[in-house]
Order: structure tokens, then sequence, then C-alpha cells
């Protein structure tokens, strides 16, 4: 069925439309002073338990890699880079260079482009996004530090909670338990 | 100065470039003024519109933009195909998905492919979602421009259920990069429709309250009522779009006259108004989310009936390995082949169009065979809309113009690119 153009009109001004429409505001506004929707974050007392499947930081598991450099080839904002890093090799004894990704997390934008296109899912998101760094070539990543989750430094004596759509209040704030999947 | 510029002939000097849009000076008057709002104003956004004024009255507007200028277009033939998509979602992030996907669109029909169905009501449903969260936005720095602080903090918390939704759906709340060519980049979630419902649900209840604190408050409809009224023949000359378009009664939505996706299957009204006044542009609004709504429930409805369905076109996952496959399963995120880093799109040339929160978007893009695009074009909604501060500006008093300004809803960084 296709959409069809429909005229409207403005509601009409009654008689008492001053007095309704009056009336009518301050009783909405009277019911919201003492039924507030409020789901402000009290951050960092508690802090959002974001869902799986969040695009957050990027973890690289070092042996599913295979050095393809297809996440480096995506990357639209050239976060990620190629590294060489000379590694020997156990059959032969020869030591080598081999490509390693490495991000940095001044460009990122968090498109997750790079995990989605790894062919042996060697990349995969942490499902949060408040990592503190403490000067801009800390977020210039190493290999090192690049296969571990960063360290969760702002939130951590929090309560985690998660946002839930409700049909009364819209968004209600609902303490996480762990291990609920909602 | 030596630069030519076009209407002016011979060596250009100081008086000449006066003569500029945005530099326009002139000797004023006894009781004239001229008063300069923006770029820095809070409430002019990223914009600035010098305004002459004679007492309290505006004699003469001048719409000056260009002040977050990114060169969207140029950035983008440096890239490959894929890296358009996260950059043009830059100029308007609160509607990621309507700007890119006519880029999306234009590309696949360079390529000769057609996405799935689902993969096409995905983006129907992301779409809709992104219509609703920016008019919500608007509403918002529309409510603040009146020093209406109540419907400035509603909308945005109410847009945060959308936002919400479009997380949960895409992995990121604004630069979902969703669309993507052959499809879409996720499927919907376990139990996503079912908090979609009640989103509808609460939204609509919202809508009604909206109404009464708002829309139809005495304070605020002596406000807006025969306010910057455009009238039929000036928008059309003026080509503005959108939403400022129907509400001068206008019968024209890239959805209605040019379908794209899945909205010629889907049942809903083009709302639109005669009177063309800043009241009627929130009316026309306020229905418009209505309208959104109502396909939202039908996309859900479909979506529920063919769970499961493939969201990538063949061409990139009929070879995709087992891996692949198995991942989707499980999570429901396609992975992409590696052959997007360097896609190559045949020669041609391709056009093609959406409507966003804020009129209609359209992207001209030009391909030579190679892994970037030769050239893309784009002409965004409050690009087109801008113009109007010019010729609906005079004549009002200078407490009507963030009437005007937030009930044209001009997106700086859209219009600039």
């Amino acid at each position: 069925m296709p959409p069809k153009p429909v005229p409207k009109t403005k509601p009409k001004r009654g008689i008492f439309h001053k007095f309704k429409g009056n009336l009518e505001a301050i009783i909405v506004g009277v019911k919201y002073f003492f039924d507030p929707e409020r789901f402000t974050l009290v951050y960092p007392k508690e802090y959002t338990k974001l869902r799986e499947g969040y695009r957050g930081f990027i973890v690289l598991i070092k042996d599913k890699c295979i050095h393809c450099a297809s996440c480096a080839r995506i990357c639209p904002a050239s976060a990620m880079k190629m590294i060489r890093i000379p590694q020997k090799d156990p059959k032969t004894g020869k030591t080598k260079m081999v490509m390693w990704p490495v991000i940095n997390y001044q460009r990122c934008i968090f498109c997750g482009m790079c995990v989605d296109v790894c062919p042996t899912e060697a990349l995969y998101h942490v499902p949060y996004h408040d990592v503190v760094y403490e000067n801009l070539a800390e977020m210039d990543i190493d290999l090192e530090s690049f296969t571990k989750p960063p360290e969760y430094k702002t939130a951590k004596e929090g309560i985690p909670v998660r946002y839930v759509i409700d049909e009364e209040k819209g968004l209600v704030k609902v303490p996480y338990k762990e291990g609920e999947e909602k | 100065m030596s630069a030519r510029i076009s209407g002016i002939s011979g060596k250009v000097g100081f008086n000449d470039l006066k003569q500029l849009p945005g530099f326009w000076t002139r000797k004023l008057g006894k009781d004239l003024y001229e008063v300069f709002i923006g770029p820095q104003h809070p409430g002019s956004g990223h914009m600035r519109i010098i305004i002459r004024v004679d007492g309290d009255v505006i004699v003469e507007a001048d719409p000056d933009m260009g002040y977050v200028h990114r060169t969207m277009e140029k950035l983008g033939e440096g890239r490959e195909w894929i890296k358009g998509i996260p950059l043009y979602e830059r100029m308007a992030i609160h509607d990621a998905c309507n700007v890119t996907l006519p880029y999306v669109e234009a590309v696949e029909k360079l390529l000769g492919i057609e996405p799935p169905l689902r993969a096409k009501y995905l983006r129907v449903l992301l779409c809709e979602i992104n219509r609703i969260a920016a008019f919500l936005y608007g509403f918002g720095i529309f409510g603040v421009f009146v020093g209406h602080s109540t419907m400035y903090m509603w909308p945005f918390g109410d847009r945060e259920v959308w936002v919400e939704l479009a997380d949960w759906l895409t992995g990121a709340r604004l630069t979902h990069s969703y669309p993507i060519f052959g499809g879409v980049r996720r499927d919907a979630p376990e139990g996503f429709t079912d908090s979609l419902r009640k989103a509808i649900r609460y939204m609509r209840k919202r809508l009604e309250e909206y109404r009464k604190i708002y829309v139809d408050n005495p304070v605020i409809r002596a406000r807006l009522e025969d306010v910057g009224v455009i009238p039929r023949n000036l928008a059309i000359e003026l080509g503005i779009t959108g939403p400022n378009l129907r509400a001068s009664g206008v019968e024209y939505d890239v959805r209605y006259n040019a379908p794209y996706e899945v909205y010629d299957e889907l049942d809903f009204e083009i709302p639109v108004f005669q009177e063309g006044d800043s009241l009627a542009r929130v009316w026309q609004r306020v229905e418009e989310i209505k309208q959104s709504l109502h396909i939202l429930e039908q996309v859900a409805d479909w979506l529920d009936k063919h769970k499961g369905e493939q969201i990538m076109h063949d061409r990139f996952w009929k070879t995709a390995p087992p891996l692949y496959k198995k991942v989707f399963q499980e999570t429901g995120r396609v992975k992409l082949v590696p052959v997007f880093a360097l896609l190559k799109v045949p020669k041609g040339k391709a056009y093609a169009r959406a409507e966003t929160a804020r009129g209609e978007i359209s992207y001209y893009v030009e391909s030579n065979g190679a892994n970037k695009p030769y050239r893309v074009r784009i002409v965004s909604a409050s690009a087109r809309n801008a113009i109007v501060f010019k010729y609906i500006l005079p004549g009002h008093r200078v407490m009507d113009l963030p009437t005007i300004y937030g009930s044209i809803d001009y997106f700086p960084p859209e219009g600039d690119r």
C-alpha cells in the first residue's frame, strides 16, 4: 500500500481556548512535578552496563591473527596500522618480520569495521567505553596492550545499571545482575 | 585580490567583495542598526545571521553559513568507497542512517546489486528511529529558543529512548554506520521488536502531553501563530524542502514521490499543512512523528514474521566462509568479506536521494572504475533551507527571530557539509 498525502489543519481556537489551554498545561506540569520521570545516571557511583554487541574498545586475540592486514586496510580513520616485529619461526629457527595490527585511539571512531572484516574473528569489542588515558601518547596502543582489554579505571566502585524501555516511563534504570541478559 | 568572481568583471577590489553574500555591509541610516547574531551565539548554532534593524523591526537579513564546512565531497574522493559511509555520517550524526542511505543506494546502483528484503526493512527501521530522534532534537532546541525549558528537557529525555534503541540495534548511539553496500551490518537482536512497540506506545502518550504543555499552550501559540509565514509559491521558488515545504501546502516527500527501499509497500500518510507559519511547522513535525511511529509498527510486525532471513546480498555472502555464517547465526552480526576494503566499483554515474528529517538529501556519485570515487556531490536539506531566513525574516521583530530559526530546524553541520 503506497503512502498518500493527507491535508491537515492546525486545531481551531475555541472560545475558551486560552482558559482550556492554560489549564491543560498546568495540569500536565503539576502531574510531572509530583511524579517526575528521571533517569539521570549518577556517574561514577553507578555506570551503565552496556549490551553485548556495543562497539567499545577493541582487543586482539593474538593466536587467531593471520597477519592479513584487512583490518588496517578497511579502517576509515587510519587508526589501525600494521607494524613489523621480528619473530622466530619455530620450524626453521630463522628470524623473520611478522606484521601485527596495532591501534591508535586518538584516531579511532569505533565504527567496528575492523572487527567485522577480520576473517578469523581475531578482534572483538569490549562492551564499555569509559577508559581514561593520562596522556595522548598512551592512546597509541602497542601490541602488548592491544591483546589485553583496557583497564576500566573510572567507575570501578560503581553499581552497574542498565536502561530498559518501559511503556509508562520511557526509560527505566534497573540494577544489572551478572549473567542476566535483557 | 586577483581572484575572479562571476558577475564582477576585471580586478576585484575590497568594495566589490562587499557585494558577495556574507560580506554585505552598507551605510546605515538613522535608527538603522546592524546586529550580528552568531556564530558564537548559543541560539544560532554554527552560523551567523546578520540583521539590520530599524528600532525593533528587521528590515534586512543575511544568513551567513559555512563556519563548519569540512570539505566532505573532497575528502570522499581520497578514500575507498566503504570509508565514505562513516565520513558522510558526520554531516548529521543524529540522523546518520538517513544521511548515508542515498550514498549506499547510489553505489549499489553502480554495482548492480539490490539488498535482500529484510535488509531493506531494517534500513527503514533505523531511518524512522533516526527521524523521530532528529525531530525530538529539533523540538528541544526550539523549546529553549522560545524560553520553554520544559520543552528543552522533555524531548531530549525522550530522544534517549530512540537513541537507546538505535544503540541496541547497531552498537553505537549516534554514528551507526549501519547500511552497507548490499545490506546492513546487523540483524535486529532478540526482544528488540517488543521494546520497540513499548517505545511506540510511550511516544504516542508523550506526544499528547507535548501538545498540552507546548504546542497548544496559549503562551506558545501566541508567539508562533502567523509568525514567519512562508507562502506556497515562495516555498516552491526558494526550493526549500522537507517538513518546512510540506507545512506550506506542497505535497512533496521523497518517500512518496520517488519511493526508495520499501516505503511504497508501507501504509502511511504524508501530512500537509496549508498555513506555512511557525506553528504549522511544529504541527507538521508532530504529525510526521505519528506517521513514523505508524511505519515502525508495520516494520516490527514484518520483522517478526520473517526471522532469520539473509540480510546481505549474495555477491558478498555466497562466498563467505562457514565462520561468517556461524557468527551471523549466533550474534546477528554480518561479517564483511575482505573485498570490501578495496572494492572496485564499475565505471558509471548514479544518483540517489532520500528524505531525511530536515528534507531531501541527494547524492550524485561518479566512478571511473577505481577503488575510490571520482566524484561525490551532496546536496543536503539544510543547505537548501538556509535561504529562507533572507526572505521571511524582514518585517518581523527581533523577538520572532528565535521562533523562526527554531521552527525552520536549520542544522549547520549538515548545511555546510
